[in-house]
């Protein structure tokens, strides 16, 4: 173990901060505008084989999202971190054409995990994908895809025989119906229904019976990056928390002269070490071998997701008033975590999943 | 000692829910438990049903509508309101600005403004907290010049819950300069459409907007609208807070949300219902155990305020007992409720083709999503949990009092 940053991470880690810190500057009416510049920096291929432009691990992922955490980031890193991952392991033409338009910006994918009704329980999906003479019809309903609206590329599973099914459904497709609609913390998210979708034949992309364990690999990743998202967002939270401490005046003196306040933010120091540490351990598994992986990732998300429930509440209590406005940063960090809190599963889930896989293994 | 409800109490709880079930319209009540934003109309709507009953003011003196029912039954009418999905009687009207000008407005205040505050025919906004002034209100700077026949005001009011639907604003204004800044603080009322008051809306995390920032710039505000006597406004403050306990734990409003919750949480999903999960299902049963605590020791606390009045002493420090609880519980419910969602909390309800939602009010948010950021204000506004606990501290337990 070494928690310290390599020169190349370091300036990973530079790079990756001052263009967050720039666009958070320059606030676009659209994030999706910032997205080249996500590009120019090698970032939705960080993690994937050197042949595809990767340079990285999951260690590098997570320096990634903890500064997209840090400056609550809104252009679609998530969506290319999962879908990439797919796409170069499913391998074929097809899926390494896409790879390489979405490394270089030209296009974007997003990956329709959840199905109404289900929770986050997404490998037994509904949908389903009926085989024809030349082609696929696809049939069923995705829920929250996030960053996704008309013009991207779905990476859709279904149901098949021998398991799972994973279809490229291309923008604008005839019979696919979207909603698209806005997180709670103000990101794009939409609804897809495929009503009897066309699919050409080499839509299909991997093997049903590896798709699953693929798909597991990935997700288990994203929920790595996730809470290092979150550890980026409650550790400028706290930060910002600290400074208006610092500097509302109440009784003539600052409010971080009262010691009940104090204490609460030093519970919140801890619990936020706490969930950096846990998300270590989330990087750390995924050179485990695929169960030991899902548990430890499972039990890190639980944990941070706890912190951040804490920490996100307690800053706008330690705010006041001005912690319920949407024009003060608090509130929208509070809304950032409690989305992330739900991305991948809440914290009841997720303890669910460690107690089924038999608690914590070392 | 008898700690059962009687037979008359019973009969008064029955009384009330059915009277409430034939008058009030079921789409206000779905949208109440929904805890949908209502439309203006709807609270005066349901606040002229719960007067002409007399639900809307019974704890005022009876000339003024009042009805002398002990504290018990005033509980029990709080909470068949909550619980029920009626529209509360508008707080600053009946439980803050009524009494006051009950207690200390002249004979001409109380004749023009008590039958309208109970009627809901003038809706009232607080104008107290300052953007320097929360906790610590009685630093208060919005300041009332003595000019001609009346007053010229200057100053900045903030956190205005529905300012946008408000008639009247009640303010706490200084007066004077004094030693101690409790001192020379006046309570007036005036027209929001009198010149020189301008309100900028706040959005707060919900994505609703319920606050606001009252600006005052050289409002002349008549000497009839000073209420009591000048100098007196904190006095009237602390009585004020004093008055109408049976809201303050808000059993009823939470017994709705937990309600909600196990129906919710008992819909069959493709992969079997949130109920069925054990981790879940003990949090919710707790909750409903403090729950019935709660109930119980606020009916307590009320019952002992009543025996001795308080009056202008101010609220029995035990009540901060029931503001904290029953916070903690509303805010408890609502994370439960966020907990009963799958990935579909991610989802606004309404497209994005929808408009502002300063003025789409909740379409923008669903509801539960919007719920649980909105309890955060619960222990934040009138009087935050820290405040409180030093309340507790200071003047139950008679901790840090030096010598
Ligand atoms: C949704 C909402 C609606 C409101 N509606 C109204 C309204 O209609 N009219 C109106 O007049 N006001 C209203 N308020 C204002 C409300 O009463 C104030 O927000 C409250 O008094 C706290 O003041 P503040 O926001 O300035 O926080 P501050 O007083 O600045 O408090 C910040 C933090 O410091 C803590 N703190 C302060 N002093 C101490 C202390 N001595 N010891 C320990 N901790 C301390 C607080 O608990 C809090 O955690 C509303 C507020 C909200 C959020």
């Amino acid at each position: 173990m070494n928690f310290g940053l390599s020169e190349e991470q370091q300036m990973l880690s530079d790079s990756v901060d001052r263009m967050m810190a720039g666009h958070a500057q320059a606030a676009a009416a659209d994030p999706i505008s910032h997205w080249q510049d996500y590009c120019d920096l090698g970032l939705p291929a960080l993690s994937l084989p050197e042949a595809h432009g990767g340079y990285g691990g999951a260690e590098e992922v997570m320096i990634a999202f903890t500064a997209y955490g840090r400056y609550l980031a809104e252009a679609p890193l998530l969506q290319p971190l999962l879908s990439g991952r797919v796409l170069s392991e499913a391998g074929g033409e097809r899926a390494h054409d896409l790879l390489a338009r979405i490394i270089s910006g030209q296009d974007r994918v997003a990956l329709c995990l959840w199905e109404p009704n289900s929770g986050w329980h997404w490998d037994a999906p509904q949908t389903k994908a009926d085989p024809m003479a030349q082609g696929w019809r696809l049939r069923g309903q995705k829920t929250a895809v996030l960053d996704a609206d008309a013009s991207v590329w779905l990476l859709c599973p279904a149901r098949m025989a021998d398991g799972i099914g994973l279809f490229l459904v291309p923008p604008h497709s005839d019979g696919v119906k979207i909603k698209t609609m806005r997180t709670p913390d103000g990101r794009r998210v939409a609804n897809f229904a495929f009503d009897g979708a066309y699919l050409p034949a080499d839509a299909a992309i991997g093997d049903p019976t590896k798709n699953g364990a693929l798909l597991a690999r990935a997700i288990d990743e994203g929920i790595a990056a996730v809470c290092a998202e979150m550890v980026g967002a409650m550790d400028r939270l706290l930060e910002i928390t600290v400074e208006y401490m610092e500097t509302r005046k109440q009784f003539g003196v600052s409010i971080g002269s009262f010691q009940a306040l104090q204490h609460r933010a030093a519970d919140m120091l801890i619990e936020i070490e706490q969930a950096k540490s846990m998300t270590f351990h989330a990087v750390a598994a995924q050179r485990k071998d695929a169960a030991n992986r899902s548990c430890n990732v499972a039990a890190a998300k639980a944990l941070v997701n706890r912190a951040a429930r804490f920490v996100g509440q307690q800053a706008i209590q330690l705010h006041g008033g001005m912690g319920m406005t949407e024009e003060y940063p608090a509130g929208r960090y509070f809304q950032r975590l409690t989305v992330l809190e739900m991305m991948f599963g809440n914290t009841d889930h997720h303890l669910s999943q460690v107690e089924k896989a038999g608690g914590v293994t070392g | 000692m008898d700690l059962g409800f009687s037979p008359e109490e019973e009969e008064f709880r029955a009384e009330v829910r059915s009277y409430l079930q034939q008058n009030i319209r079921a789409c206000i009540r779905e949208a109440v438990l929904e805890e949908q934003p209502l439309p203006r109309e709807w609270n005066v709507e349901a606040q002229q049903i719960l007067n002409r009953a007399g639900y809307a003011v019974p704890h005022w003196p009876v000339e003024w509508g009042g009805r002398d029912w002990s504290a018990v039954k005033r509980a029990i009418l709080t909470e068949e309101i909550d619980s029920m999905g009626v529209p509360r009687p508008l707080p600053f009207n009946v439980a803050l600005i009524g009494p006051v000008i009950a207690a200390f407005g002249s004979e001409e205040q109380k004749r023009r403004f008590l039958p309208a505050i109970a009627n809901l025919d003038m809706w009232f906004c607080q104008g107290f907290s300052e953007p320097d002034a929360g906790s610590d209100l009685a630093s208060l700077k919005t300041s009332a010049v003595r000019e001609g026949d009346g007053y010229r005001v200057n100053g900045q009011k903030t956190w205005t819950t529905y300012a946008q639907h408000a008639d009247w604003i009640f303010c706490l204004v200084r007066t004077s300069r004094e030693e101690r800044k409790q001192q020379g603080i006046s309570m007036m009322v005036m027209p929001m459409n009198s010149p020189g008051i301008t309100v900028r809306p706040i959005r707060s995390i919900d994505g609703i907007h319920h606050i606001n920032e009252v600006f005052l710039d050289d409002v002349h505000v008549p000497a009839e609208h000073l209420i009591g006597e000048e100098g007196r406004g904190w006095d009237y403050a602390k009585y004020l807070l004093g008055q109408e306990r049976t809201s303050m734990g808000n059993v009823g409003f939470s017994r709705r949300r937990l309600a909600r919750i196990r129906a919710r949480a008992s819909q069959t999903q493709s992969r079997g219902c949130r109920i069925d999960e054990p981790a879940f299902r003990r949090r919710l049963t707790w909750a409903e155990i403090e729950l019935q605590a709660l109930s119980i020791t606020q009916m307590r606390v009320i019952d002992e305020g009543s025996a001795g009045d308080t009056g202008s002493a101010g609220p029995d420090p035990k009540t901060s007992i029931l503001k904290m609880k029953g916070a903690e519980m509303l805010q408890r419910a609502s994370e439960l409720l966020l907990d009963t969602m799958g990935p579909e909390a991610m989802c606004n309800g309404a497209s994005l083709e929808g408009g502002d939602p300063l003025t789409e009010e909740g379409s923008e948010r669903s509801a539960i999503v919007s719920a649980y950021f909105g309890s955060r204000k619960y222990s934040i506004f009138g009087g935050s949990n820290e405040i409180q606990r030093n309340i507790l501290a200071k003047a139950v337990l008679g901790l840090g009092k030096r010598t």
